[in-house]
């Protein structure tokens, strides 16, 4: 059985000029084990989508319909507190920047073990006593003379380990990882992404990696989908989404991405996506990706309605009126 | 941390050093200005007494220093006017009395204002916000000399529940304590919800959330700790609020503090008392403001810890 | 990945496009607009600034209109209407000696409104001049003047504009404006100072100091203009506190002396009476409050107008 299952979940924020329609109509599931990677440009509504699972939208946001079932809960319609229960014990959740994710003026055991304490009721020695344990699951040396510094003295990678670590203290069954590696430097990047596999595979949980980088989800993820303008576009596994791109701008994101070897690479230049996403509180009828898409004609039906979601292939979904496969069919049999 | 203390209190003998010169050449300016010409003569005894305390035959630097050798041994010399009487034993006769104000309002000031800035800023755009802010602001914009003499009117004169003026009584200080608490408080009520709304919108407190701690752990541990220790170095100003408001509430309250003796000494021409009371507000001020950067470098962790 | 004629082909369509305009209207981005426009419409927007903007005018064009068109005189004594309370022909009553509070309000407000003006100025301009030197210039004489500005910090407020006062010897407007002047710019100079020293260190001025510009170019072109935002809120902070001060010193009665009077002075006519007439005191303080509000008001909406990192959503 999936361990998350999203329908048609709808967010959007009150603003003075209407509604913002951050996520609209966004629905996925994820099976236990695995792991989801939801990718996009800014702005598109991954992380919007992470923050109403955990019930942490700001209080200009209200999830307008949708349903979002964990484990077979249904999460939408629980009150704060019955929230709080579930938030660090059932689904964690570490954010973007590690630099300003912990409070400066607590140390780091306070900052680990008060989560143990509030969802397992440990008593304080245990609690450090586990602690001690999670900083070095988390490859931090001399753990327990750490414990007790304060987060200035730890680097941006070690207080992203510290983040995993206070996530997987009450050993939740799904984290939720929102662009864990961006603030970081390329180097520490793959050491915290190959951590987040290695405790996952240890601890049996499901994750889900949001993040606007290609590599991070070639490398980290399972499945994939592709977001645009709070809707997902596409969706499917990563080796089927790498080798047979269907929507137009997960070709594009392919596309740009900088290569090192290959054919004519010296001579190409980057390619760039003209143009910008769409304003959100003014959604036309139509195709959102249509203003910057290739193949996109005034005539066609994506210029009237949206297109739906639909299965292209065994576990590929796609939301466009020109995916490859169907594009002019002389392209079609040249996929490697 | 102790690098920290001794660096800052190094610091503060020059700037003492400098407030007293400043008081001294404005104290200067004053004699030597043409309408001091026209005042009635000064007696002899008080002139000769003057002479030797402040050196006044002598050049102007070695005035100076007599002067801050008398300052460091607590002798602010002889009052111009009272002729028994010298500006110390004016001080130790009235200032008490001002400390006495001061303190009880600031006092009320902060266990009234700190929760009112609290509960605003955890409602914050609701009504209870805006009730706690319009009355945080009129408490600031009405002149305190119409807040006291409102009081008064009310409360003395029309209700009879306190007296109208002086200072002994219990009943007495009710009223001119309040008075003067109502600067501060609502300041500080303004900078504590500022900072309390600030510190909400951190990113670790949205860590702290997706924790699941419960808000009244991430309010008392992560929240307020954070708020208020910012809050305290707004008390640095504060002392210079208290003394502005003391001189006026001393004055419709017809309490016998310095505040009201310095406006007195002011009109009467007393410039030696004038001085010595600057002085002494002055040490002050900048003693108390010393002292909470010492205790805000105390509470944040990352300067007590530093090693430089 | 090894690059294949379909995505080569795609990459020039793609490339092709850049020049064209966005293909529907519908779903097109936001328009770019200017730091000031920007601000002007979050000001316009914030219901609560535009009230007191509103409420400052009604106050200016109160204190400069009401004597033009008032017929009373001023200086008029006339005890058979003394002690008037506010009636249609005496909107805000009589004093003791018979004059129309509406008129002497209105006149007290073109002093206490006035010297607060012109002390707000030149508070800014000498905060200004300090604060940027001591920014601008850094190391010694950055040290230098910070220290003497903690040594001032340490004079109370009201003695230190008495004492000026008494040097001065009489008290007068200008007296008046240079005392509170001279005890309020330190705030001003210490927070251009730090303002300075912020966007002292923007990319932007090190791009300009890498082509070669002198040092007045980045002072006057770069870094004073991007003040101004700062410099606006502040006037309206420092408003208030101006007034004030001389509200305060005239109350005590060390201001301004009759027969010109000012807010305070007149609340302190009141203030002799107060248990019998209340309103004497009460109107000059309620013009006071009305100033200081409106200004603060004003300055607060500003702030928001100039920082968009504060705009909420609606």
């Amino acid at each position: 059985m999936a361990i998350l299952e999203v329908d048609d979940l709808r967010t959007y924020f009150k603003t003075r000029r209407g509604d913002v329609r951050a996520v609209d109509g966004v629905s996925f599931s994820l099976e236990r084990g695995r792991t989801l990677g939801i990718v996009g440009e800014s702005g598109c509504g991954k992380s919007v989508t992470a923050l109403s699972m955990m019930g942490l939208l700001a209080s200009t946001a209200r999830i307008v319909t949708g349903s979002i079932r964990f484990d077979g809960r249904e999460l939408t319609t629980l009150s704060e507190h019955e929230l709080e229960d579930v938030r660090g014990r059932q689904i964690a959740m570490i954010f973007q920047d590690p630099m300003t994710s912990l409070n400066p003026t607590l140390t780091i055991g306070t900052q680990i073990t008060e989560t143990m304490r509030r969802h397992l009721d440990l008593s304080g020695d245990a609690a450090r006593k586990r602690a001690i344990e999670l900083l070095e699951e988390v490859h931090i040396t001399n753990a327990r003379q750490r414990l007790d510094d304060y987060p200035h003295r730890y680097s941006g990678g070690m207080r992203q380990r510290v983040m995993i670590a206070i996530a997987l203290s009450c050993n939740p069954k799904l984290l939720i990882a929102d662009e864990p590696t961006t603030a970081l430097d390329v180097t520490v990047q793959a050491g915290i992404l190959d951590l987040l596999e290695e405790l996952r595979e240890e601890h049996e949980m499901s994750m889900i990696i949001i993040t606007h980088d290609m590599g991070v989800v070639a490398e980290a993820a399972d499945d994939i989908a592709v977001m645009y303008a709070g809707q997902i576009v596409e969706q499917a596994s990563a080796e089927e989404l790498f080798d047979h791109p269907e929507h137009p701008y997960t070709e594009a994101l392919l596309g740009a991405l900088p290569q090192l070897e290959g054919e004519g690479v010296r001579a190409s230049r980057l390619t760039a996506i003209p143009g910008r996403p769409p304003d959100l509180v003014d959604l036309p009828d139509a195709c959102r990706f249509a203003p910057r898409c290739p193949y996109a004609n005034p005539n066609d039906e994506c210029a009237k309605h949206v297109p739906e979601l639909r299965e292209i292939r065994q576990g590929h979904l796609v939301r466009s009126a020109h995916p490859t496969s169907e594009r002019a069919g002389a392209l079609a049999g040249a996929k490697p | 941390m102790l690098k920290f203390v001794v660096r800052r209190v190094l610091w503060t003998i020059p700037i003492i050093l400098l407030v007293i010169f400043m008081t001294f050449l404005m104290m200067r300016a004053i004699k030597g200005s043409p309408f001091r010409k026209s005042e009635r003569a000064v007696p002899p005894a008080v002139l000769e007494n003057l002479n030797r305390k402040f050196g006044l035959d002598k050049p102007w630097y070695r005035q100076y220093f007599q002067y801050v050798e008398n300052v460091a041994t607590l002798d602010l010399g002889p009052s111009l006017v009272l002729r028994n009487q010298d500006v110390n034993s004016i001080v130790k006769e009235h200032f008490p009395i001002s400390a006495e104000l001061g303190g009880l309002a600031m006092l009320l000031a902060i266990v009234v204002g700190v929760p009112l800035g609290i509960l605003a800023a955890l409602r914050a755009n609701k009504v209870t916000d805006y009730l706690l802010m319009l009355f945080a602001n009129l408490g600031f914009a009405v002149p305190s000399f119409l807040v006291a003499t409102l009081f008064i009117y009310f409360f003395a004169a029309k209700l009879g529940w306190f007296p109208t003026n002086g200072w002994g009584s219990a009943s007495s200080k009710v009223l001119p304590v309040v008075a003067l608490s109502l600067g501060p408080l609502t300041y500080f009520a303004r900078i504590v919800r500022g900072q309390m709304l600030e510190t909400l919108q951190q990113d670790y407190v949205r860590t702290a959330k997706a924790k699941g701690l419960r808000w009244r752990r991430i309010v008392t541990v992560h929240v307020l700790r954070n708020s208020l220790i910012p809050a305290v170095t707004a008390a640095g100003p504060l002392l210079g609020f208290l003394v502005t408001g003391s001189f006026i509430i001393e004055n419709i309250f017809a309490i016998p503090g310095i505040g009201r003796y310095y406006v007195t000494s002011v009109s009467g021409r007393d410039y030696s008392t004038v001085m010595g009371i600057t002085v002494l507000l002055a040490i002050l001020i900048i003693v108390a403001n010393l002292v909470v950067d010492i205790l805000y470098g105390y509470l944040d962790p990352r300067t007590r810890e530093q090693r430089t | 990945m090894v690059l294949n004629p379909q995505e080569e082909s795609l990459r020039e369509t793609v490339v092709s496009r850049e020049s064209e305009e966005l293909r529907f209207e519908a779903g097109a981005a936001l328009r770019q607009s200017s730091l000031w426009r920007d601000a002007l419409r979050r000001f316009t927007h914030n219901r609560g600034a535009l009230i007191a903007m509103v409420a400052f005018l009604i106050m200016l064009l109160y204190v400069v209109v009401t004597p033009w068109i008032v017929p009373y005189d001023p200086n008029n004594v006339d005890f058979s209407a003394s002690y008037l309370t506010p009636t249609w022909s005496h909107p805000f009553g009589t004093d003791q000696f018979g004059r129309d509070l509406f008129l002497r309000t209105a006149l007290g407000g073109r002093i206490s409104i006035g010297i607060g003006f012109a002390a707000t100025v030149a508070i800014m301009v000498i905060g200004i001049l300090y604060g940027a030197i001591s920014g601008f210039v850094g190391g010694w004489l950055d040290n230098g003047m910070m220290r003497i500005l903690d040594a001032l910090y340490g004079l109370p407020y009201l003695p230190f504009a008495i004492i000026t006062l008494a040097i001065f010897g009489t008290v007068n407007f200008w007296t008046m404006v240079v005392a509170l002047t001279v005890a309020s710019w330190f705030t001003t100079a210490r927070v251009m100072r730090g303002q300075i020293i912020t966007l002292k260190e923007n990319d932007y001025v090190r791009s300009a100091r890498a082509i070669g510009a002198r040092w007045n170019r980045i002072l006057f072109r770069h870094l004073l203009p991007n003040t101004l935002g700062l410099v606006i809120v502040f006037v309206f902070l420092e408003l208030p506190g101006v007034v004030l001060g001389e509200a305060f010193l005239s109350f005590l009665g060390l201001g301004i002396n009759p027969p010109n009077a000012s807010w305070g002075s007149l609340a302190q006519d009141g203030y002799t009476q107060y248990l019998s007439h209340p309103h004497i005191i009460v109107i000059p303080s309620v013009a006071i409050a009305w100033l200081i509000l409106s200004a603060f008001f004003i300055a607060d909406g500003l702030r928001d107008a100039l920082d968009p990192r504060t705009e909420g959503a609606a």
